[in-house]
């Protein structure tokens, strides 16, 4: 299969449910971000910084994982598509900060991953990471499907 | 170099390799004939086009009831920016302008090739 047939088969595969690939990413994006929220409010809990939600230690941090473990799979079309078929752009201000951003998401991730598995390390490295990668994913948000939703068409 | 830098160096890197690829662009699609002669931006052109042309010619172009179906119908980047600044049938004429017709015909003229 020729590389460039990739991003018609992606193209054809997304266009089956979403009008358009952006459409796609916009919505997906928005997935990601409700799941990072519901990360934020988990580990808020976890942290003993909110008391609305259950004491279920063993439930929060369930859904803490999954939420994560989701949220996660939810964007890796939007960087297959963002990444490898549009690749960095400079077009404008917002596409700048959004590719910008972007190239950093996915390094912010990989450690936040590493941080949650190294218990050697402070007490509020952990915090840090997982608000900054939380952070980042709502600039790529705003800067995109906030964007979509408001300047071209709120839809699927 | 401690462990504690561990998360740091693998996310530069991470991030090193999602710029490099994001650079190399593997997947794009090779430009069509269209968008070389008129300068256009495809994908700020399907943007345009879901905005203002989607409603009558379908998403994708795929026919819309109103407009004729462009995917997949051959027309060319002079057709194109003809309909678009003089209208044709029921369309008006100069519906987008400037770099937003740029890239509208850039997008149209790379999903009308069969």
């Amino acid at each position: 299969m020729l590389l460039g047939d990739v991003s018609e088969t992606y193209t054809d595969l997304v266009t089956v449910v979403f009008s358009s690939t952006i459409a796609a990413k916009a919505w997906l994006a928005s997935a990601a971000l409700v799941l990072a929220l519901v990360q934020i409010t988990t580990a808020a809990r976890i942290y003993r910084k909110l008391n609305f939600l259950p004491k279920r230690g063993r439930a929060i941090a369930r859904v803490h994982r999954w939420s994560g473990r989701l949220a996660f799979l939810l964007t890796l079309p939007v960087f297959f598509h963002c990444v490898t078929i549009l690749g960095f752009q400079t077009p404008d201000t917002r596409v700048v900060l959004h590719s910008l951003v972007g190239t950093f998401f996915y390094g912010v991730f990989a450690a936040k991953v590493l941080i949650v598995r190294d218990h050697s390390l402070p007490g509020w490295a952990l915090p840090t990471a997982g608000l900054t990668l939380a952070s980042t994913l709502a600039v790529l948000w705003l800067s995109s499907s906030l964007w979509y939703f408001t300047s071209v068409r709120f839809g699927f | 170099m401690g462990r504690g830098w561990r998360p740091l160096v693998v996310g530069a890197a991470v991030v090193v390799c999602t710029f490099a690829l994001a650079q190399a662009e593997i997947f794009a699609p090779s430009a069509p004939a269209g968008s070389a002669v008129s300068g256009g931006d495809i994908y700020r052109g399907e943007t345009v086009f879901q905005r203002e042309c989607a409603a009558c010619h379908g998403d994708g172009g795929r026919g819309g009831g109103v407009g004729p179906r462009l995917s997949g119908a051959g027309i060319d980047a002079a057709t194109v920016t003809a309909a678009v600044q003089q209208g044709r049938g029921v369309m008006p004429a100069g519906l987008v302008s400037g770099r937003e017709e740029a890239d509208v015909v850039a997008y149209v003229v790379s999903i009308s090739t069969p």
